[in-house]
């Protein structure tokens, strides 16, 4: 028998005992018996030496490819053994274990909220602006015709850093940044940190975020408002949620709202969260007072427009049910990880 | 604000029921918080708007509620009353007439007063005031009524007869009616006699004058204090009360005689007094107020139609007269308790409140079509975060207000001098945060404590810095990941502790993905153990760093176990990220890899090994890779094992193996010459 076709058989028999080997033992006996010093390999190896130069080379060849082969299907049998894999009863992979998940992370309940509150808006025509946090009374104050020494302060007590200096109180100070660098027509929502000093329990927080919004044009109506208000409260709520609107006084729109959704808790019926009546406040709005528009130089004989703003705490807190707001700044890995 | 659903039925024809009321007066504005049962009344809890002191009295209220259900209002009498006695003569003083621009006082002689004052005594009970007597509850009765704050002195306290209205003198004292001793400053405004402050003028009076059971003559002070000096005092003072949150609202100026006519009035018949001389000093009529109405444009600005004769009535029923001129332009001039209405669309609110704003249509703005943009910082600020949630990091939100201490904890973190406040609420939370590690060492001191030991968490956040003493303020976008305990865990390959190539691949990655060249440089940073700086593009200097922290940091923290952070700015990083990628050939020729085992000094940083491959192989090399670090039995101690694959190809064609093999020698020659490594 010439050496190729015994290198032949000898393949043969390795792929049978392969295929039924289906534990640690019987792979080291496999590589024992084929690629150990004894091995068959081997044997065939040194039986060269009797062969001619061109035969030699040729069955060299062959049983140096067989000795990969050999290698390599034994390797490949012990990591199938090791992550238990190996097709036979004993070795069958265990499909009620758990499978190896990567890590992922999440993203933060604000994060996601306030997201969604600007997808819906953006899907509305409206773009996102940012201003500073650390502003000029003009900004958050003056222009939007807060006065000094006005109790309609009192809704935004503020922290200061010097005398030209504060954090600002509302996202309204962009309101006016934007005014100031674009002409109408204006469709914007200003996202972003807000501060007052409000003592730290489970519903304040002297740290929070709100979204803000402004439309401004030539003949932009309450009914505007009132339509656009009522889309955002579907969308992010629920096409089911009712909306009212109640007048109010902010010092920066006339006429001025207060907007409620029915309770997403009780449907409406009274509850502890809508403290029985029905009714969840979730944003002041209204027509932006011609006052500010004079402050901006915009002219409020041509333009009228309307503007809103929401806590983000306040929404996340409905929508995912948290009852304390210290809870997003404590950052406890239970509470995140819920969020996906 | 409390209202009684039964003192309001004394000027209104009501059918409606107490919750009906209620919900009237939400949604024309005057939102009623809670409705409570007291008895056979109910008493409603009113949150009214700072634009609206006319509402802080029953009248004002029962004014709205006619306003909305067109009901017809009937005033008390207000007549002024007849004298029936002579009384002392008084002298009264402005001295400050932009203070207090009217100033009157009525004198009441022959008092007998009773402990309570019978039906008023009882409705001011209602509204949660306290009762104090016969003369102090009729005043109480008439400010809730009317909305007039008015105070009643005992005459025979005054010294010398004589009232002067003054700023308080630096040092002086007076001991209010609540007990409380309080020390007086200019630019208060006071109630004098001759010898001292009687009261805080619009605020509290002094308990010396205080009328008791015992008075037998009262002096009843009815006048208008300005709204900006008496918020001013008042916030001064600390001092809160109902006639003070009354004038600093702004009282009706034309209401100073009438209450004060009233309250006269019924002191005479509670306490069978003797009404005598009405001191009037000083000059005050509201400014009569005409705004020109364009029902037409009323109508657009609302988007609903509105009939000329319907919002005449509206205006009517709040007080207000409404003369329409031939031309057919409305005129509608506003009654001195509606001060808060000067311009238009003040009148355009109006009717949209009383017909209810729920009766207002829906539309959608009339805009160019368009869509909302995002800018380009928030959309890589946006997709940074998604990345970083793909590469297992969770996202963290903490204050950016922290403690001065926290703030100078890493000096060599930040630049800049950080940003204090004036007035923080506590210490704690003082200063503008200048970096994130302050939030990210406090979470995972948390999450310790409370045995979540595996963290692997980001927080974008801004970071606040002056430049310097006195000069610009900037607010830095920045990102802080931190990461300690265990990263993975399964049962397949057991635990994997978190280390610092675990944080330095996440920062590789993301910065890959933003197409943003980076590179990494030893550092030496207070607070960190090991630490690299992280420059990014050509910048000289540092982006950030990232490294081990060091014990000190550790311990700050309270911190038990390994943690290993990174801070960058992510100013020039959203400037330069680049969102949009270029297609670039995918290579038609294969590549082929060779491997390279370098044995070198332990101490011999591979980057520098990677350097030279890459630099002798610049033209055909695709990609190197560090596939293997051995340190142990198989090599001499004090060296180390690095195996690089690296991937040669061409774009345009196969390279041959001899042009490899060539650069491949070159590549080893180069490495054995400059740090006289072996080849395994």
């Amino acid at each position: 028998m010439d050496v190729l076709t015994e290198l032949e058989k000898i393949r043969t028999a390795f792929e049978t005992e392969a295929a039924s080997c289906d534990d640690a033992a019987g792979a080291e006996r496999l590589r024992v018996k084929y690629l150990g010093r004894k091995g068959a390999l081997t044997g065939i190896l040194r039986a060269l030496s009797g062969l001619d130069a061109g035969a030699k080379r040729e069955a060299g060849q062959k049983a140096n490819e067989l000795k990969q082969f050999f290698g390599e299907t034994l390797k490949e049998i012990n990591a199938c053994l090791a992550y238990n894999l190996r097709n036979s009863k004993q070795n069958a992979p265990d499909m009620t274990l758990p499978g190896i998940k990567p890590g992922i992370g999440t993203l933060h309940p604000i994060t996601r909220v306030m997201a969604r509150i600007n997808e819906i808006f953006v899907s509305l025509g409206f773009s996102i602006a940012d201003g500073p946090e650390v502003e000029t009374e003009f900004y958050n104050f003056e222009a939007l015709n807060i006065p000094l020494d006005h109790p309609s302060r009192d809704a935004f007590d503020t922290f200061y850093v010097d005398d030209k200096y504060l954090l600002r109180s509302h996202t309204s100070n962009v309101q006016i940044r934007v005014m100031q660098n674009k002409r109408p027509p204006i469709r914007v929502i200003m996202p972003g940190r807000v501060y007052r000093p409000d003592a730290v329990d489970a519903s304040h927080s002297f740290m929070f975020h709100q979204v803000e919004g402004l439309a401004v044009a030539e003949g932009v109506r309450f009914s505007d408002l009132k339509g656009v208000l009522s889309v955002f409260c579907r969308s992010m709520f629920g096409p089911d949620i009712k909306m009212r609107i109640r007048p109010h006084f902010f010092p920066f729109t006339e006429p001025s709202v207060e907007v409620d959704i029915s309770c997403i808790i009780c449907g409406g019926a009274g509850c502890r969260v809508c403290s029985g009546g029905g009714w969840l406040e979730i944003m002041g709005a209204g027509m932006v007072n011609p006052k500010v528009f004079k402050a901006v130089k915009v002219d409020p004989g041509k333009y009228t427009g309307f503007a809103f703003g929401m806590g983000v705490e306040r929404i996340a807190m409905l929508l995912y049910g948290i009852e304390d707001i210290r809870l997003f700044y404590e950052n406890d890995t239970r509470f995140l990880e819920q969020f996906t | 604000m409390k209202l009684s659903y039964a003192w309001l039925k004394k000027y209104i024809d009501l059918k409606s029921s107490p919750a009906r009321v209620a919900e009237l007066l939400t949604m024309s504005g005057s939102e009623v918080e809670e409705v409570k049962k007291v008895g056979s009344d109910s008493v409603m809890s009113m949150e009214i708007t700072s634009n609206r002191p006319d509402c802080l009295n029953i009248i004002g209220l029962a004014r709205e509620v006619a306003a909305v259900t067109a009901a017809k209002l009937r005033l008390p009498d207000m007549k002024a009353p007849r004298n029936t006695g002579k009384g002392p003569e008084i002298k009264c003083a402005i001295k400050n007439k932009k203070l207090c621009p009217r100033y009157t006082a009525r004198v009441i002689t022959d008092t007998h007063i009773t402990a309570t004052a019978g039906e008023m005594t009882e409705k001011i009970l209602a509204l949660g005031m306290r009762a104090v007597n016969g003369v102090v509850d009729v005043t109480n009765f008439c400010l809730m009524e009317t909305g007039q704050p008015m105070h009643a002195f005992d005459l025979d306290k005054i010294k010398g007869n004589r009232i002067i209205v003054r700023e308080a003198v630096k040092g002086e004292k007076i001991t209010t009616i609540d007990g409380t001793q309080r020390e007086l400053a200019p630019g208060m405004l006071v109630i004098a006699d001759d010898a001292r402050p009687i009261a805080i003028a619009g605020i509290m009076g002094g308990v010396d004058t205080e009328v008791t059971g015992a008075t037998k003559n009262i002096l009843l002070e009815s006048a208008y204090f300005d709204p900006a000096s008496i918020r001013r005092t008042a916030r001064l003072l600390g001092l809160s009360s109902e006639s003070g949150y009354r004038f600093e609202r702004g009282v009706d100026k034309d209401m100073v005689k009438p209450a004060s006519d009233r309250a006269a009035r019924l002191i005479g018949d509670e306490t069978g007094g003797r009404i005598c001389a009405f001191y009037d000093t000083g000059k005050l009529s509201a400014k009569k107020t005409s705004v020109k109405l364009d029902v037409e444009k009323a109508a657009e600005i609302l988007g609903v139609p509105l009939r000329k004769d319907k919002v005449k009535s509206l205006f009517r029923r709040l007080g207000m007269t409404v003369t329409i001129a031939k031309s057919g332009s409305m005129s509608v001039s506003v009654p001195s308790f509606r001060e808060d209405i000067t311009q238009e669309v003040d009148l355009v609110e109006e009717i949209a409140r009383v017909q209810g704003y729920d009766s207002m249509p829906m539309t959608m703005a009339n805009f160019i079509p368009e869509t909302g943009r995002k800018t380009h910082d928030r959309r890589v600020a946006e997709k940074l975060k998604d990345m970083l949630c793909g590469l297992g990091l969770s996202e963290i939100m903490t204050y950016s207000l922290i403690s001065r201490p926290d703030a100078e904890r890493f000096p060599d973190t930040t630049v800049g001098v950080p940003i204090g406040l004036k007035n923080p609420l506590s210490e704690e939370h003082a200063v503008l945060t200048p970096h994130l590690l302050d939030g990210m060492l406090r979470t995972i001191a948390w999450n310790l404590n409370r045995k979540n030991t595996d963290l692997a968490l980001f927080e974008i956040g801004k970071i606040y810095m002056r430049e310097g003493e006195g000069k610009k303020i900037s607010e830095i976008p920045a990102l802080c990941v931190g990461m300690t305990g265990v990263l993975r865990r399964d049962w397949r390959e057991g635990k994997k502790q978190a280390d610092l190539y675990d944080l330095k691949g996440a920062v590789e990655m993301f910065l890959k993905r933003l197409k943003i060249p980076v590179t990494f440089h030893e550092a030496a940073l207070s607070g960190m153990e090991t630490c690299a700086g992280v420059k990014l593009f050509e910048q000289t200097e540092d982006a950030g760093f990232l490294g081990t922290a060091g014990a000190d940091m550790l311990n700050a923290y309270d911190i038990g176990q390994p943690v290993f952070v990174c801070q960058l700015r992510l100013d020039k990083i959203m400037k330069k990220a680049v969102l949009l990628s270029r297609y670039r050939a995918v290579p038609r020729f294969p590549s082929s890899s060779r491997d390279i085992s370098v044995l070198c000094e332990a101490d011999l940083p591979a980057g520098k090994i990677r350097e030279v491959i890459r630099s002798v192989g610049e033209d055909i090399i695709q990609e190197i890779e560090l596939v293997d670090v051995y340190k142990g039995k198989q090599v001499p101690s004090g060296k180390k094992s690095l195996s690089f694959s690296i991937t040669y190809g061409l774009g345009m064609r196969t390279l041959t193996d001899k042009e490899i093999e060539s650069v491949h020698t070159r590549i080893k020659t180069a490495l054995t010459e400059k740090f006289n490594v072996a080849f395994r």
